[in-house]
Formats: C-alpha cells, sequence, structure tokens
C-alpha cells in the first residue's frame, strides 16, 4: 500500500542521512548545487529559444515573460488576496478533512469491529477519484464556497484516514504487552500506545493529504470560482496571456514546495518514534 | 529433587499448569505446557531453562496475565492472578520501551496506569533510576541509549511499581557477550537491594546458574518440570564465581539433563 510503502521509503531515506555524518553533508551541498544548475540551465535554454523566435512566446511565454506577469499582478494589488483566496478554501478543506480522517483512522485501527465495518469503506472511497463525483456535487451544492471545501475535503480524507489507519497497524505488538501487563484502561492504551505510535504516519498522511487538497482546490477553481490562483489561470489561459497563467502555476508550485516542506520539516521530528 | 518450600513462605505457585492453542494457519493445536508445578519462595531468584519452543515464555506470559492456562492453577501469596494484579511487573525480552516517551516517563509508565499522579510518580521513578545506574539520562529518549541502558529502564520501569513478583523474559538475550556479562552483574547488585521474588527465563546456562537460587528445567514440548536444582553458591556472588569449580558442575548436570530431553524429543514421541 501506497503509506506504507512511502513510510517504508523515508525510513529509509532518514537511516541514510543519519549514517555517515560527513559524507552525508557533503553530498546534500552537492545535490543542491547541482539542483540549481539543472533548473537554471532549463529557464536559460527557454528563455533563449524564445528570444531567437525559435519558438512562439504567445504560446509558451517565457521566463522573461513569466517575471513580468508577477510584477504586473504584484503591482495591482490584488495578488495577495488571490493567493489567500486559494489559501483559505485549500486549508479549511485540509483542517475538516485531517479532524475527520485522523479520528476515523485512529478509531477503524483501535477497534476491531468499526475496523471491519469502515476498512472496505475507506478502500473503496480512497481508490474512487474524487474529482468524478464534481457533477454529482454540483447539482447537490452548487457552485459556491461549499462546494471548492468539499472537493478540497473529499481530494484529501480518505489519504488521511487510511494513513492513520495504516499507522495504528503499524504499531508493533509489544507495546501493547507493555500496556497490559501495567494494565492500561483502554482509554489509556489508546492515549500512551495508540496515539504516538500512529503519530508518524498521520503525519505523512497529512502531507500527502496537502498535495491533493491543493489540486482539488484549483480544480475546482477551475469551475467555480471568481477568484484564486485557479480563477487566475482560467481567465489567463482564455485570454491566451500565457505568461500570467504559467505564473499562477508557478504559485501553485510554490504552495505546494512550501507546505510539503514544512510538513516534512515536522515529520523529521519524530523520526526517533518510528525506530523501536 | 530438594525443594524445601512450607506453604506459608510461599510465593508464586503453579499447580499442574496447562496450556494449548490453536495456530490459526495450520488449523493445528499445539501444547505448550502440561502439567507444569513450580512453588517459588518469597524473596528467591528462581531462574528456568529449556530446550527452545518448550514453553517457558508461554509460562512467563500465563503469569503475566497476557494468556490464560487450560488446565491447572496459579496463585501468588494465595490469591489469584487477577487479585493480584498490581503485584506482578515483567521485563521484557525487547526493552520495549515507548519510544514517544522519555526514560523517566518510561519508567513511571506502571505507576501511571495505576493513577498515581505526574509529580508522585516522578519522585518515585527518581531513586529507581538511580539504583539502575541511569541518573543523569531522566530525559533522554530510548533511541539516544545503547541496548543494556535500555534495559536498565525496562527493569527501572518494573521495579518501580514494587512489584511482590518481578517476571523477566531473557531480558539481556539481545545483548553482546560482553555487555550480558556486565548486565547480570548489575542485576545481581540491583536485586541485593530490593530481594524481590524474581522468575527468570533463559537460555543461557551460565546465566540461570550465576543469577538463579534455584535452577528450573524444563522438558521440551509439552513443558513441565524435570529438575529443580538448587544453586549452593555464596551471596553476594560476583562474576568470578563462574570459574568455581562448582559453577562447573551445575552447568555440566543442567548441559546434560538438556541434552537428555533433546534427545528424547529427537527420537520421536516422549513427554
Amino acid at each position: 500500500m501506497t503509506a506504507a510503502g512511502q513510510a517504508l521509503d523515508e525510513r529509509a531515506a532518514a537511516q541514510e542521512d543519519g549514517d555517515d555524518g560527513r559524507l552525508g553533508s557533503g553530498r546534500s551541498w552537492e545535490r543542491l548545487v547541482w539542483g540549481v544548475i539543472g533548473i537554471v540551465s532549463v529557464l536559460v535554454v527557454w528563455d533563449l529559444l524564445t528570444r531567437t523566435g525559435l519558438v512562439s512566446d504567445v504560446l509558451i511565454s517565457s521566463p522573461g515573460g513569466v517575471v513580468r506577469a508577477a510584477r504586473i499582478e504584484y503591482e495591482s494589488g490584488i495578488l495577495w488576496s488571490e493567493i489567500w483566496a486559494t489559501a483559505s478554501v485549500w486549508l479549511t478543506g485540509l483542517a475538516l478533512a485531517a479532524a475527520v480522517g485522523i479520528v476515523v483512522g485512529l478509531v477503524s485501527g483501535a477497534s476491531r469491529i468499526v475496523g471491519h465495518v469502515a476498512e472496505p469503506w475507506l478502500r473503496l472511497l480512497y481508490s474512487i477519484p474524487e474529482l468524478a463525483l464534481i457533477p454529482i456535487l454540483i447539482v447537490w451544492l452548487g457552485l459556491g464556497y461549499t462546494f471548492r471545501v468539499v472537493i478540497v475535503f473529499l481530494s484529501s480524507v480518505f489519504y488521511i484516514a487510511i494513513n492513520a489507519l495504516a499507522g495504528v497497524r503499524a504499531v508493533e505488538n509489544k507495546y501493547f504487552e507493555v500496556a497490559a501487563v501495567y494494565h492500561a484502561s483502554p482509554i489509556s492504551t489508546f492515549r500512551t500506545v495508540i496515539i504516538p505510535g500512529a503519530f508518524p504516519y498521520i503525519l505523512t498522511g497529512l502531507r500527502q493529504g496537502a498535495s491533493r487538497a491543493l489540486v482539488g482546490a484549483v480544480i475546482a477553481e477551475f469551475l467555480a470560482a471568481n477568484n484564486g490562483i485557479g480563477f487566475m489561470i482560467t481567465i489567463a489561459g482564455s485570454t491566451l496571456n500565457t505568461s500570467r497563467a504559467m505564473f499562477g502555476v508557478a504559485l501553485l508550485g510554490a504552495l505546494g514546495i512550501i507546505s510539503g516542506e514544512l510538513l516534512r520539516r515536522i515529520e523529521s521530528r519524530f523520526d526517533g518514534w518510528r525506530v523501536s | 529433587m530438594t525443594s524445601a518450600t512450607t506453604t506459608a513462605s510461599a510465593d508464586l505457585v503453579a499447580t499442574d499448569v496447562g496450556l494449548r492453542y490453536q495456530v490459526a494457519s495450520r488449523k493445528a493445536e499445539v501444547e505448550a505446557l502440561r502439567g507444569l508445578s513450580l512453588t517459588i519462595r518469597s524473596g528467591t531468584f528462581v531462574t528456568m531453562v529449556g530446550p527452545s519452543g518448550c514453553g517457558k515464555t508461554t509460562f512467563l506470559k500465563a503469569v503475566a496475565e497476557l494468556v490464560s492456562p487450560t488446565a491447572g492453577s496459579i496463585t501468588l501469596g494465595g490469591r489469584s492472578l487477577q487479585e493480584t494484579r498490581d503485584q506482578r511487573a515483567m521485563v521484557f525480552q525487547d526493552a520495549s520501551l515507548f519510544p514517544w516517551f522519555t526514560v523517566e516517563k518510561n519508567a513511571a509508565y506502571g505507576l501511571r496506569m495505576r493513577g498515581v499522579n505526574a509529580r508522585e510518580a516522578r519522585a518515585r521513578v527518581r531513586p529507581v533510576i538511580e539504583m539502575v545506574g541511569l541518573a543523569g539520562f531522566e530525559k533522554a529518549y530510548p533511541h539516544e541509549l545503547s541496548g543494556g541502558m535500555q534495559q536498565r529502564v525496562n527493569l527501572a520501569r518494573a521495579l518501580s511499581v514494587e512489584p511482590r513478583l518481578l517476571l523477566m523474559d531473557e531480558p539481556f538475550a539481545a545483548l553482546d557477550a560482553q555487555t550480558r556479562e556486565y548486565m547480570q552483574a548489575e542485576l545481581m547488585r540491583i536485586w541485593n537491594q530490593s530481594r524481590v521474588t524474581v522468575l527468570f527465563i533463559t537460555h543461557q546456562i551460565d546465566e540461570a546458574v550465576y543469577l538463579g537460587d534455584r535452577v528450573v528445567v524444563l522438558s521440551s514440548r509439552p513443558g513441565r518440570v524435570v529438575a529443580d536444582i538448587p544453586i549452593e553458591l555464596d551471596r553476594p556472588r560476583d562474576l568470578r564465581v563462574k570459574r568455581d569449580k562448582r559453577f562447573s558442575e551445575y552447568e555440566e548436570q543442567i548441559w546434560s539433563l538438556l541434552e537428555i530431553r533433546q534427545a528424547e524429543a529427537g527420537s520421536g514421541g516422549s513427554a
């Protein structure tokens, strides 16, 4: 399963980083330099191609064009409100998904019977592309703020729940034996064993859920919004302003990277919890 | 064998304990224990050895109420296991410390689960942490500790509830040979201070002889007691006792008992 597989990869990655102190940091410095060189060289080639007129900058824009679009957007004074429009829907939907997903996942993992009932549903809903529900959701909710929040919610809630469930399942039996030997009550066991044991997986679920939720927020804005980054891209596209559209895409990339990096840092603080 | 115990001072009494369980994957029934009887006097250190898979850990888990015997009875101080829940503690084979708690909180776990408030638990755990030699590490996390240190916390967690009976399940098996020897000596030092009744499972014969007032030898599965050997070596014992002639005689004796058992099991259908 994705969640477990990813967790394994990350554990391996964490071990790699930790093992060879000096060598490792040397490598990550090297990685940064080559990463920057890779990005810059593509941008330079892209810029040259459009400057020499080999490709039309109307169709694919150019790095310079994107920077100009960014400046226009910034100077118009509505840039922050566009970003906030997307971010507020994204964060609201994600917060609801986190609250519901974590509780459902933990309880399904902790109670055998709830787990038996909930797991088939979670797996089913997890494999359905939520975006396919859009036509029905429009009928139910119309096109508005609620619709957008619900799309964001549905895009991430099952990821979060499945990861929390996998987290509980991954708690080693020996910890439950300790709780049993010291006669911990079910509530104490939940508090001292299940929640902390599943915590690293919950964070992984939140990180994956956050990026899925951002996709949901943008798709919702394509369909049903009069503000936000997704809306900005739609308008720019339909008026052939590719530079503005590309700038919107870059903004989304930045949001995704910032949130992902933030959560990854929080996750790495709990690496010690994964090792036994 | 010499097992001069009077019921008055008896602590743990196991009578004709049998335990069968179903193995789901093979649809087979396993008989782990049959007719196991054992009495442990208060304040003694009893070690238990037996061929691997003989059910010694199963017996320990039955005393810890992690599994239920299907026959016989186990009592502690004349009362049932359910009535004496808070008089037992266990030291696990794998240290099984919660990675999310500090040394102090791990050691205080048993007390906290008994409803002792955080401050009092911390105060009660301090001297125990000191006794196991971990003063200064109260705020450390388990992953920052070596295997030997983790086992000290495992022991502190059990001792801090001041149990009447301490169950130890091969706690040094995963340690390297040097650390194991050192921890055996440390355990003797700590036990001399607490004098709690101990049932200690091991597969290392020298460990069993070194630590035990008695070595109980189990048969291969289904496990029952085949020999109960009092170890008459002076206490306190330091590691030099392992070079004593009597020490090797005890080792020889237990070895031969186990070899006979293994051979019987190998020739098929005994016990």
